[in-house]
């Protein structure tokens, strides 16, 4: 899996990833750990983050869905996720393929835009290639800014025992049938007969000057030095005159024919095709409840964060507090019991969450005290939080009405820590 | 090493590499297995020396069929070949009179390439040939080569072969690129197929926005993006390539240094 995040990029991505692997080795590889606390917790709320099914075999579907709100607090060093965002899929390269995705029913084969403050729906269809076992990870790779991962789920991938070949079918719009395992490589004008003939030729011309001469490199060196600048042309003669010029002459030809027979076989060709789409977002459903945060402090030997807030319940339902999610961790409050948890899902601690008031009842306003606490944030690196530049934190926090409905909403601020 | 023996060794060098000597049976046997080894430790350095260097330059471009387009990859790859060719090939003619610095350039870069892309790319991350199939510029180099053959001019040779250099690289490439330019409708969009190949086998840290391709603006003249493309990289070949020959006979007047401490 490391591979995932040291793909073949360029110089940029290549120095960084050594130099990421270099420092941190394993640690880094999936991304969960790899930002800074602030960062992770401020950036994207990756939530209800689902991949079924988690056991298929190489040519099964595979679909992987989930939400996620882009913070208002939004480092301001940082490129924003505004500018220029391509929704990615987490996996070990081309390890699975990637029939489909969408933000908000919007197809995402190109790149986009995300204003903040707002909700995303998204859905990545892959087909499993190559068995193994992977961590899938949603991710978002932000321009200029790197890549935002999502937590992990573990999928295990199957060899298909029917042991025929992989193939990739599609239709182009001439309406041919093609499989683009293997398309353009082979027979008569592929990428193997173009390159073997290329290499014959250079091949080819190389061994005229290195294997046919009675004097190579040292005599030549010799005569030169002898004959002096003036007279050294004389030393090609008349044959390697006409050996150029027939390579010259067949490579050009080569060169056209190719090209002319290319155009002929193949008339209707596009440019490669580019440009940012569009996605409308969402607004986040809002609830009744008003929270304004008083202040948060991160207690170190406790591995606690402690959020002191005023909440207002505007509504006509009793509301409970029932979950506070910051760097896809799932701080749950057990008293709630709410929430749907999906298979294999990661990062969730079941009972971290405490809260001070069980019930804020219709138009109550409340001071609430939230402790967020779990072994999960020394495990994620999020106890790097106080040696932060920007020490501040944001989160989402999901609370249910009486019917049981689910309405979320982030918070955040600056966070303080504590030493004893 | 002593002083004595400094000398002597020299003198025996000087007396060796004696014109007279080209008549010597047994010199001529001697100078053949040390030829042999110079291809072999030259060709080491080239290979070496060109794959690093592609990889910095031209890396992406090469690697994925949905980077190679109309305007950027035509520019990059031959001014990243052409400088490296330039360096070498001045010491190379004017030493030896041997135009073959850009044919053995291209051909090993094309070998390595495969012999990469093979390794790393499908055995190692299961990417199909079809999708990073490296390009070929040994047409190129063998123009480069054969203008410098024919017209024995270093100056010639680089206003007509690293002008061909330049502009052909798209024609040369375009008998086994077309049919991954070949029209896609997916989702209801256009697309081709290596751009559709580049969508479906997924590259985790190569996100499409990082594609440094042609985008459509007001000074593209519609579908003449290509001719324009290859007159300026063929204009841009000349320039490059006499201005890294240049750089060539630099490096190769550094041995006086040489000399002087000798
Ligand atoms: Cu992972």
């Amino acid at each position: 899996m490391k591979r995932m995040l040291c793909g073949k990029v360029g110089v940029n991505s290549l120095l960084a990833s050594i130099v990421l692997l270099l420092l941190a080795g394993d640690a880094l590889a999936h991304g969960e750990r790899a930002q800074l606390a602030s960062m992770r917790m401020r950036t994207v709320h990756w939530f209800d983050t689902q991949v079924t099914p988690l056991n298929v075999k190489v040519g099964d579907v595979v679909t992987v869905t989930g939400k996620f709100v882009t913070s208002v607090w939004w480092p301001k060093h940082m490129p924003s996720i505004e500018e220029t965002v391509y929704l990615n899929i987490g996996v070990p390269g081309p390890t699975f393929l990637r029939l489909h995705s969408e933000v908000n029913g919007v197809p995402m084969m190109r790149s986009t835009a995300f204003p903040l403050g707002k909700v995303y729906e998204y859905t990545t269809v892959l087909r499993a290639r190559i068995a193994g076992r992977y961590h899938v990870h949603p991710l978002l790779n932000v321009m200029d800014a790197g890549s935002l991962v999502a937590k992990g789920t573990w999928l295990e991938v199957a060899d298909n025992e029917s042991g025929e070949p992989f193939v990739n079918e599609v239709t182009t719009l001439p309406g041919d049938t093609i499989d683009l395992e293997t398309y353009g490589l082979h027979g008569v004008g592929g990428v193997y007969f173009w390159h073997v003939l290329w290499i014959m030729m250079g091949v080819g011309y190389l061994v005229y000057w290195l294997a046919t001469k009675k004097e190579l490199f040292i005599p030549r060196f010799i005569r030169i030095r002898e004959m002096g600048d003036d007279r050294a042309n004389e030393l090609l003669t008349k044959r390697d005159f006409i050996a150029s010029s027939i390579f010259f002459t067949l490579t050009l030809a080569l060169i056209l024919g190719g090209y002319l027979w290319a155009e002929n076989k193949y008339p209707i060709t596009i440019p490669l095709q580019t440009g940012l789409v569009d996605v409308e977002p969402i607004e986040i459903p809002s609830g009744d409840l008003e929270v304004v945060v008083d202040h948060a402090t991160y207690e170190l030997a406790g591995r606690s964060l402690t959020m002191r807030v005023n909440m207002t319940n505007h509504g006509d339902s009793p509301i409970r507090i029932g979950e506070f999610l910051t760097a896809n961790i799932r701080f749950v409050n057990a008293e709630v019991n709410e929430g749907e948890f999906y298979e294999g899902e990661e990062m969730v601690s079941m009972d971290g969450l405490t809260v001070s008031v069980d019930y804020i009842s219709p138009g109550q306003s409340v001071d609430v005290e939230l402790v967020a606490s779990d072994a999960l944030w020394e495990k994620f690196r999020m106890t790097g939080l106080i040696h932060d530049p920007d020490s501040r934190f944001a989160g989402l926090i999901f609370y249910y009405d009486d019917a049981g409905t689910r309405y979320y909403q982030e918070v955040g601020g600056s966070v303080l820590p504590e030493f004893f | 090493m002593s002083e004595v023996q400094a000398i002597t060794e020299k003198e025996a060098k000087a007396r060796a590499l004696d014109i007279k000597s080209l008549d010597n049976p047994k010199a001529m046997k001697l100078y053949r297995r040390f030829d042999g080894i110079l291809i072999l430790v030259l060709f080491a350095f080239i290979t070496l020396g060109i794959q690093i260097q592609f990889t910095l330059t031209a890396g992406d471009w090469d690697y994925w069929i949905d980077w190679r387009d109309r305007r950027w990859w035509p520019l990059v790859s031959p001014f990243t070949l052409l400088l490296f060719i330039g360096a070498f090939t001045y010491g190379i003619w004017t030493r030896l009179r041997l135009p073959i610095i850009a044919t053995a350039v291209t051909t090993l870069l094309c070998l390595v390439s495969w012999l990469s892309r093979y390794l790393n790319f499908y055995e190692f991350t299961h990417f199909p040939m079809s999708f990073t199939f490296p390009s070929t510029y040994i047409g190129l180099g063998i123009l480069l080569d054969c203008t410098l053959a024919m017209t024995r001019s270093l100056v010639v040779s680089a206003m007509i072969g690293g002008g061909l250099f330049g502009a052909l690289v798209y024609p040369l490439n375009w008998s086994f690129m077309a049919p991954y330019k070949v029209p896609v409708e997916f989702n209801g969009t256009l697309m081709s197929v290596a751009d559709l190949m580049g969508y479906e086998y997924i590259r985790t840290t190569t996100p499409e926005y990082l594609r440094i391709i042609e985008e459509s603006t007001l000074r593209t003249f519609g579908g003449s993006v290509t001719p324009l493309t290859a007159v300026f990289a063929g204009l841009c070949g000349i320039v490059i390539y006499a201005i890294f020959l240049y750089v060539g006979s630099w490096i190769n007047g550094l041995d006086k240094y040489a000399k002087r401490i000798v």
